[in-house]
């Protein structure tokens, strides 16, 4: 059959000799929402730029033509270039970058493959995502040894950068006092005290550092937590999943943390089922599998892994049958955002957006900003909603009602006012997580701000009405 | 609310969405076109390609696609009601279609991306311990058999062991089980210092106190193989296993679709998995994986771990358990088109004639498109009986074979000889089977699928023997001579099984 020829609909194509839109309401029309739909969460599930939806499209049926042309030849040329672009954008080498689903599986990878001993310790924060620290449970909860023990530092917002790394300090330190019989001795390769001899090495201390938290939307001084990692001889697993396309001038060479990964579906408006995972050669070791475990794996003692030891960039070329389009419309995606007028742009007006939008959302709902100080945020602000706030855990709202409360909130929030911003409670209040994004206006966030006062004094009547 | 949410797609924004070329709709009170090229017209496979090799990557209809293309501009339209909202009962949806066809109830299967993946959850959730033993085969699939290597590759404790039975093909039905039989009791009489009492729930002798369990045997058992490609009495072996107390993971991934009268509930294996974008016509990135109620314990969590993760030690176990189902609802962002269109793939089989129409034509052009491709080759068919033999089909090449490994062919010559047949096959001749050597013998495996007619296995013989006369005038040029000086020409015969082992890690440089 020959190929159906589609023509692409408005906003699939645009002419890369002429200047975009402006930044704003104008831009709309190379995104696939419905009109109506007032979208203040890019942060949470990204949003495809409808010339990377054609792409996307038009390239299944070039897979389709002749699936295995396609995976046993011509893949794998598209997968380095997709991979390429990617490192050079976190200044990192293309050796060091590989492609998986998401972010949550590039954890799972790093984290998985690490042989966990009885005496590891593994030091999450309050805000770690859900789904890693769940993980980290996961490894933990192993019926019998050997498992790793977990520590968690309690972030509550607002804090400073400072404050942050003496938190994130104290913790590591006070670690290893509660645990002063053991010898944290495996310590990664970049720290002072590292040793080859595999019999040296007894029990390791891994951090999970945000370089961006979820919930709130905050920005972390990672590169600083990673170098006081070092420093003490912990491993960091730094989950920037909020971080390409919104954090400017990433620089793994210079930051050097033990492992990174980051969603090119959020902010860089990649197409959903691809992220990026990084791991320096010096690392690579570690990463014994893939996840799931495919082809290339290279069983240590055989020829092949005294040719290229654990293999790491082919072990995660082909993990299994699958839709390899987000991997490979990389290219386009570039191509978009630099037709847009490049990072700096985007990332320019984004992020003053999200001051501006945030300070007239607080203004609108008369309540604050979690930021004052513009230290935590670069496209994502996120501002009080006007709800109660308690003293102490539980005295307003015990946790089934703070579930209640949300999924009322979404719920309005979706299908009566057509709008949408995340929203949690944090350290006593609620509050609501905002994403500036090259299509929004300050007037979203206005709009935004009835929503909330609209659905807040309901809360209020409804749910709270016997407090 | 499912009503009001589809209203609030058919919206307005016609401009996105995409009107569907020829072959990508059919008018469902229609009979269809015949099997053959006539329903080529339905697939996106360029016309003048020759593919009998569905069986690798699995071809999408045309319907399949649109309908994929057009649920992602829906998803799109509002990512938060789709990803909050919208998904969750249509992916009920998928995993209650895909249950009914295999025989299980809705809350034993769970959807993930492919059957690599199924396996690796499955094998990854077992706690290990030193004495556990791991049973595969050497036609296990390779990253199957990997998956299996990186758990013993532990460096330290604890980890499991690892048998491999040697199936030389051709074999029938009876010689594999006993091949099976016997190896589970080598297992036992080899470590006869372990208490395998760790055995699965409907085998003699459990007992639900963990203090009791000491050491476990898996066996990972194929249902149908890649390479060759044969069915095995996997339904028998799952027996033999439950009777013996050894756990079974059923590597089933190109059952679904090809496979008839799949009845989990009444063959009862452990774990059973099965790729739904290859013979089901799903877009790929879609595979079932199915885990009885009884073994719901074990699959503590999904790969990778999600929000809906439950802690043995939290108050929520008593509840829920191991929230199985719960778990694999969402493990991060994904394109979900993969899961929610399976029910537009089923429904186009069904349009097609069914199930049992499909299988009837494809396994009957399986055996009689390989019968017609040995005569055009000058070969013989793997499988005369047919027991192997669901809708692929496996014919020797005519090249020479080997009766002790090495012989003939080293792993440089085998790679050359792959390498060259791949982009003959692809680039100059515009067709392509899948072809691999076993047993001191090269073979090529074909699919027969809706769109295949016996001319294509007639044109795909005559191609071979361009090629294999070619690798004969080339690569096996010197080897070939002293050969036919030593013994004569040998490639009609049919290798003896017994006489030699293939190695399951041969180091080919590639």
């Amino acid at each position: 059959m020959p190929t159906p020829k589609h023509t692409p609909g408005p906003g699939e194509t645009y002419d890369p000799t002429q200047p975009p839109p402006p930044f704003g309401h104008a831009l709309k029309q190379y995104f696939a929402f419905k009109n109506d739909y007032i979208n203040l969460n890019h942060g949470s599930y990204g949003s495809l730029p409808l010339p990377v939806v054609w792409a996307s499209s038009q390239l299944a049926y070039e897979i389709e033509s002749c699936p295995d042309i396609f995976h046993r030849l011509q893949y794998f040329e598209k997968l380095n270039k997709s991979r390429e672009l990617l490192a050079k954008f976190v200044h990192a080498d293309t050796d060091e970058v590989v492609l998986v689903g998401n972010a949550t599986a590039a954890l799972n990878t790093v984290l998985r493959n690490f042989e966990w001993r009885e005496g590891d310790v593994i030091v999450l924060a309050s805000t770690t995502y859900a789904s890693a620290a769940n993980t980290t449970r996961y490894l933990a909860d192993r019926s019998e040894q050997p498992r790793p023990t977990i520590y968690t530092i309690e972030y509550e917002f607002p804090l400073t950068h400072a404050q942050v790394v003496d938190l994130f300090r104290s913790k590591l330190r006070e670690v290893k006092q509660l645990h002063s019989n053991i010898q944290f001795t495996d310590v990664p390769p970049a720290s002072t005290g590292f040793v080859d001899d595999v019999t040296m090495k007894k029990n390791k201390i891994l951090a999970i550092v945000d370089a961006i938290t979820a919930n709130p939307g905050v920005l972390m001084p990672w590169q600083e937590m990673v170098r006081v990692a070092r420093e003490e001889g912990v491993w960091t697993l730094v989950d920037g999943a909020h971080s390409i396309g919104q954090e400017p001038n990433i620089n793994l060479s210079q930051a050097r943390p033990d492992f990174y990964l980051s969603n090119a579906h959020k902010w860089l408006m990649g197409k959903r089922g691809c992220a990026l995972l990084y791991v320096p050669q010096r690392n690579q070791y570690m990463i014994k599998s893939s996840v799931p475990t495919a082809d290339e794996y290279c069983s240590p003692g055989t020829k092949a892994y005294e040719k290229r030891g654990t293999g790491f960039v082919t072990q995660h070329e082909y993990l299994g049958g699958s839709d390899v389009t987000p991997f490979l419309v990389i290219p386009e995606v570039f191509a978009f955002r630099q037709w847009l007028g490049g990072e700096e742009a985007i990332n320019g007006y984004c992020s003053k957006l999200a001051v501006e939008g945030g300070k007239r959302l607080a203004e609108v709902m008369k309540t604050q900003v979690l930021d004052e100080s513009g230290e935590l945020t670069l496209n994502m602000p996120n501002v009080q909603l006007p709800l109660p706030v308690e003293k102490t855990p539980g005295e307003l709202y015990p946790p089934e009602l703070r579930t209640k409360i949300n999924l009322f909130l979404q719920s309005k929030l979706l299908y009566d006012w057509k709008t949408y911003a995340a929203h949690y409670y944090h350290n006593g209040g609620f509050w609501c997580r905002c994403s500036a994004q090259v299509f929004n206006e300050v007037s979203d966030f206005e709009y935004l701000g009835r929503a909330f006062n609209a659905l807040c004094q309901e809360v209020e009547a409804t749910f709270l009405k016997s407090k | 609310m499912l009503g009001w949410f589809t209203q609030y797609f058919a919206g307005s924004d016609s401009r996105r969405r995409i009107t569907p070329g020829p072959g990508e709709t059919y008018d469902i009170n229609r009979k269809p076109p015949p099997f053959g090229h006539p329903l080529k017209h339905y697939f996106a496979l360029d016309d003048k390609y020759v593919n009998l090799n569905h069986g690798s990557y699995g071809s999408i209809p045309l319907p399949v696609i649109y309908a994929a293309n057009l649920l992602a501009y829906e998803i799109d339209s509002n990512p938060d009601i789709f990803n909050r909202v919208a998904y969750k009962p249509r992916l009920v949806k998928s995993r209650e279609a895909v249950a009914k066809l295999i025989g299980a109830e809705a809350d034993e299967v769970v959807l993930v991306p492919n059957a690599t993946h199924a396996l690796n959850t499955i094998m990854r959730n077992f706690e290990w311990r030193e004495g556990d033993l791991i049973i595969g085969a050497t036609t296990t699939y390779g990253a199957v058999s990997n998956t299996i290597r990186y758990l013993t590759d532990r460096s330290e404790q604890p980890r499991p062991s690892m048998l491999t039975i040697v199936y030389n093909f051709p074999l029938t039905h009876a010689e594999i089980i006993e091949l099976f039989r016997a190896k589970i009791q080598e297992a036992k009489q080899q470590h006869a210092d372990i208490q395998f009492t760790d055995v699965p729930p409907l085998s003699p002798g459990y007992d639900t106190d963990p203090a009791e369990k000491k050491n476990k045997i898996v066996a990972v058992i194929d249902s149908i193989t890649s390479n060759p490609g044969v069915l095995l009495p996997w339904k028998e072996m799952c027996r033999i296993a439950r009777e013996e107390g050894v756990w079974t993971v059923i590597d089933a991934a190109h059952s679904i679709g090809q496979e008839q009268s799949i009845n989990l509930s009444e063959t009862k294996p452990d774990f059973w998995l099965s790729n739904c974008h290859k013979w089901l016509f799903a877009k790929r990135g879609c595979a079932v994986l199915y885990a009885p109620k009884r073994n719901q314990n074990i699959m503590k969590s999904s790969i990778p771990t999600s929000h809906e993760y439950v802690s043995p030690n939290g108050s929520k176990y008593a509840e829920v358990g191991t929230n199985f189902v719960k778990q694999h609802e969402w493990t991060g962002t994904t394109d979900e088109t993969p899961y929610i269109t399976v029910p537009t793939a089923i429904a186009f089989r069904e349009w097609l004639g069914g199930e049992e129409a499909i299988y009837d034509y494809c396994h009957k052009l399986a055996m009689d498109g390989a019968r017609r491709m040995a005569e055009v080759m000058g070969t013989k068919v793997l499988d005369e009986s047919g027991e192997l033999v669901a809708t692929m089909s496996n014919v020797y090449l005519p090249l020479p074979t080997e009766k002790t490994p090495g012989e003939i062919y080293s792993p440089e010559v085998l790679a050359k000889i792959s390498g060259l047949m791949m982009n003959k096959l692809l680039f100059e001749y515009n067709t392509y089977a899948g072809h691999f050597f076993h047993n001191g013998a090269w073979v090529s495996r074909c699919s027969a699928q809706v769109f295949n007619d016996i001319s294509d296995f007639e044109y795909v013989g005559k191609v071979f023997n361009v090629i294999c006369q070619e690798v004969k005038d080339t690569i096996l040029r010197g080897i070939c001579e002293e050969q036919q000086q030593q013994s004569g020409p040998s490639i009609l015969n049919s290798p003896v099984e017994d006489d030699w082992v293939i190695l399951a890690d041969i180091d080919v440089e590639s």
